[in-house]
């Protein structure tokens, strides 16, 4: 008669399970924490007094609408207002005179008005918000 | 004849150690959670030439419902200013950075109220945005 012999179980050891678990959450919160964040810094001095002086017709001045970008009158295309912004800008030495007004249609994207802030900045403009309120904002 | 009585030790039971690590840390991970604004959402616009952000005094976020949130607090446009202004503190020029997250479909209407109040606070305004994908070349 053969006897059976009875099969060993096995079972992998489950006591570190928990430590284990415990070293992945803190490397994925690690991982969470250092991803990067990439923008462009724009500096905002403080919003000036309603009595604030401005030689608006000296300035210039840019309207920023869904579908155009219009430079002292004449409505471009992005990358026609990069250049043309730059060209403005080149001979104006002081900073009083590289102030440009933008003035934003309500419905204006966020990327249209990123854009044309960004050429304002790279072509050495200070970028002044006109708001609807009548509160000017200086941005650099 | 003294029979020697047998010491009884008291041990603390230390099976369950793994386990309460593990339930204060999911403790922890969601109390920090509420205090940042990573619950919010948004999208971020897109745009050449960006550059690393420096860490921020505080982050103000317009979701994809056009809300405003202040460090993950839903808050309004008229509030930001005040707030931003007790966070920002006295804390010297460079070090008054805030984030500002604003969803790619926001208007005018919705990211300018909150651009004049983080300038109102004196605040370095950091517009968060993704970087433009180049073109893949042939």
């Amino acid at each position: 008669m053969k006897l059976k012999r009875g099969k060993m179980l096995v079972d992998p050891p489950d006591c570190a399970s928990s430590d284990i678990a415990f070293t992945l959450i803190i490397f994925f919160l690690v991982c969470a924490a250092v991803q990067p964040e990439t923008g462009m810094p724009q500096m905002l001095p403080k919003t000036e007094a309603k009595t604030e002086k401005r030689e608006q017709s000296q300035n210039i001045e840019v309207s920023i609408t869904p579908t155009s970008i219009v430079l002292n009158g004449s409505p471009l295309q992005l990358p026609e207002f990069a250049q043309r912004i730059a060209a403005a800008l080149k001979p104006k030495t002081r900073e009083a005179d590289r102030i440009v007004v933008v003035k934003s249609a309500p419905d204006t994207p966020y990327p249209t008005w990123v854009h044309v802030s960004q050429a304002i900045g790279q072509a050495g403009g200070i970028l002044t918000l006109e708001l609807e309120s009548e509160r000017t904002i200086n941005v650099k | 004849m003294k029979l020697p009585r047998k010491k009884l030790t008291a041990s603390v039971p230390t099976f369950a150690m793994g386990d309460i690590a593990f339930l204060l840390l999911i403790f922890f991970v969601i109390l920090a959670r509420a205090q940042d604004d990573s619950h919010i959402q948004w999208q971020p616009a897109r745009l050449k030439d960006v550059t690393m952000a420096a860490a921020p005094r505080a982050s103000v976020t317009i979701d994809t419902g056009y809300k405003t949130y202040l460090d993950g607090k839903e808050t309004s446009p008229a509030e930001l200013a005040a707030a931003l202004s007790k966070i920002l503190g006295d804390a010297p020029a460079g070090q008054r950075n805030v984030f500002l997250k604003v969803h790619r479909e926001a208007r005018a209407s919705h990211f300018e109220p909150v651009i004049a109040a983080i300038s109102e606070a004196g605040g370095d305004l950091i517009h968060i945005l993704e970087p433009e994908e180049k073109p893949a070349t042939p």
